[in-house]
């Protein structure tokens, strides 16, 4: 049998391996790098389905800047952002502190698994099981009303709106963020604990000195998930928003949805688009800064 | 030898109550509001809007469960969501695995592209694309079906990396023997790596079947017709929609809350079946973040 030259065998091996990662790069380059071309290139435009687009410079981001509305979703965004940051960072770090107290591994286990169940449901689960428990003849307002309490109506109450958000959110997403820190709890040497322990330190002591400043480094890429996602939210106003609140709720992920594809003002929503895509490098890159981590 | 240092003393068993009854509380507040949903989607159509903290169906009944395939005809959004689920999580893992393969093989011309092409999107999110994205999907002629909803995420740049993460722990000696037979790259894939990456399979698959069972964005985008719908859109007018916006209620509580019941079953099985698999992925995910 003649043998094949290394240099077409070698081809002939890479050809499988072309073939075998074509469908992903070809999946990227449609539905990720081309979309962001295609919005920056449409952001500059007088964006039509039918017929040509007209080149309009920086019309858009003007038209963005110069609108009231807009400058109200920033603010939303940049309120329920911020409070779900810290908020989803430092209470389930306090409960992951306070889990680790415990001595009995089969509570700690259950405990995990139920507050780590609202994470894998969907926003339409989660929301409609509160906006149910908070409806006027829900589960508080019966307990409000064994109180001699008179029944509210939560959702339809605009002080109350942002912080049903935030509050809704940590009540979804702790339990994930709490498997991290104790992930990082288990990973630390027990000969530190051992020598505080002989040197006389309390368990209060030992939280404090030895398990929350080894948990920074978890802390800082929560805080960066955290700031990720901060920016991106959608589903959750998309489902629990109403008109009465949705002053003060709507974000800017929702405006751009509804400029984009219910009004079809494609060229302003991928102005905006843009514009919360550099938002986010900037602010990922600061966080980056301040935090000094490193990838 | 510490456990004179361990020694209880009245101040820790009150701290360990106040500590235990602290979590209690917490748990309380995850598990209430389920068994609240629970016990009013087997009540009677007129229990189910009694004004009290219901934890138990008074008169056990499941005209709820009737309702929401009778009148609400649940049936075609959960086949429609079943198909979506399942074909796109079968084809997510194959390419997924096969992108993942190739990552890991020896420097041939292109790698370095590759890389840049799998790794780069993790920073572009979906949410920041939607007009582009449904203008491309507008331009293939996809909108307003189910293709869109198995296109989209049918690959990810977190699963492609698992997968070469768990084939990089393979050892090259186990595919000596069939590199000598005469195998080619994917017979080596198939018969080689595969089969022993089941773990890595098993984390891809269960965060893929999680996150298309509860799919809502790509479906308020593409899709528009009724019979189309998938089930968090057919679940929104349901329990959200009719709550917050309409006065008079066409659907009772039970057949409302009966919906949240069916829609979370799939993914309490998938939790409870794999529950260490969460638990790995969520670790890499972070890691890799």
């Amino acid at each position: 049998m003649k043998k094949k030259s290394p240099l077409t065998s070698q081809f002939s091996r890479n050809r499988l391996l072309y073939l075998m990662i074509l469908p992903a790069a070809a999946y990227f380059i449609t539905f990720s790098f081309f979309p962001l071309a295609d919005g920056i290139k449409m952001s500059l435009q007088d964006f039509r389905f039918v017929g040509a687009s007209s080149y309009i410079g920086l019309e858009n981001y003007r038209t963005m800047f110069i609108t009231p509305g807009f400058w109200r979703v920033f603010g939303n965004t940049l309120i329920l952002g911020l409070s779900n940051v810290l908020l989803t960072a430092f209470v389930p770090m306090f409960i992951a502190l306070s889990l680790n107290e415990v001595a009995n591994r089969g509570f700690k286990r259950t405990f995990q698994s139920i507050l780590y169940l609202p994470h894998i449901l969907s926003w339409v689960v989660v929301g409609g099981l509160w906006v149910f428990i908070l409806s006027p003849n829900g589960l508080v307002n019966a307990a409000r009303v064994l109180f001699d309490q008179e029944s509210i109506y939560f959702f339809v109450v605009e002080k109350y709106a942002r912080g049903l958000m935030i509050g809704i959110n940590l009540w979804k997403q702790a339990g994930y963020v709490c498997i991290l820190f104790l992930a990082a709890i288990s990973g630390i040497n027990p000969e530190i604990y051992e020598a505080a322990l002989i040197d006389g330190a309390n368990s209060a002591q030992r939280a404090w000195y030895i398990t929350v400043p080894e948990l920074t480094g978890t802390l800082k890429v929560v805080m960066l998930l955290n700031v990720m996602g901060a920016l991106r939210i959608f589903d959750q106003i998309y489902v629990l928003r109403n008109e009465v609140i949705a002053e003060k709720i709507d974000v800017l992920m929702y405006y751009v949805y509804i400029h984009g594809l219910e009004q079809f003002k494609i060229g302003y929503a991928s102005a905006i688009s843009v514009f919360i895509f550099l938002i986010t490098l900037l602010v990922t890159l600061l966080v980056r800064r301040v935090t000094k981590y490193h990838v | 030898m510490y456990s004179r240092l361990y020694r209880r003393t009245t101040g820790k068993r009150i701290f360990s109550a106040v500590n235990i009854t602290f979590l209690m509380i917490l748990a309380m507040t995850m598990i209430i509001p389920f068994l609240n949903v629970l016990a009013v989607s087997f009540t009677t159509n007129l229990e189910s809007y009694e004004n009290t903290i219901k934890l138990f169906p008074r008169e056990f009944s499941i005209i709820g469960y009737i309702n929401l395939f009778r009148r609400v005809a649940i049936a075609g959004p959960l086949l429609n969501n079943t198909i979506v689920t399942v074909s796109g999580t079968l084809i997510h893992i194959l390419l997924c695995s096969m992108a993942g393969f190739v990552l890991v093989r020896s420097r041939f011309p292109g790698k370095t592209l590759a890389v840049v092409l799998i790794t780069v999107p993790m920073m572009i999110p979906f949410q920041m694309i939607i007009i582009p994205v449904f203008v491309t999907m507008r331009r293939f002629g996809l909108i307003d079906t189910l293709s869109s909803l198995i296109l989209i995420d049918i690959v990810s740049t977190f699963s492609i990396l698992l997968m070469k993460n768990y084939f990089e722990s393979i050892p090259r000696s186990l595919e000596e023997s069939a590199v000598i037979d005469g195998a080619n790259e994917w017979i080596v894939f198939a018969k080689v790596y595969l089969p022993l990456a089941k773990p890595g399979i098993a984390t891809i698959g269960i965060f893929q079947f999680v996150s298309r069972w509860n799919h809502f964005l790509p479906a308020v985008l593409f899709i528009n017709s009724t019979d189309k719908y998938t089930l968090q859109i057919a679940l929104k007018s349901l329990v959200v929609s009719s709550e917050l916006t309409s006065t008079t209620q066409s659907v009772a509580n039970n057949a409302r809350m009966a919906g949240i019941v069916v829609s979370i079953i799939p993914l309490l099985l998938v939790y409870i079946l794999a529950q260490k698999y969460f638990i790995s992925g969520i670790m890499v995910g972070a890691v890799k973040e």
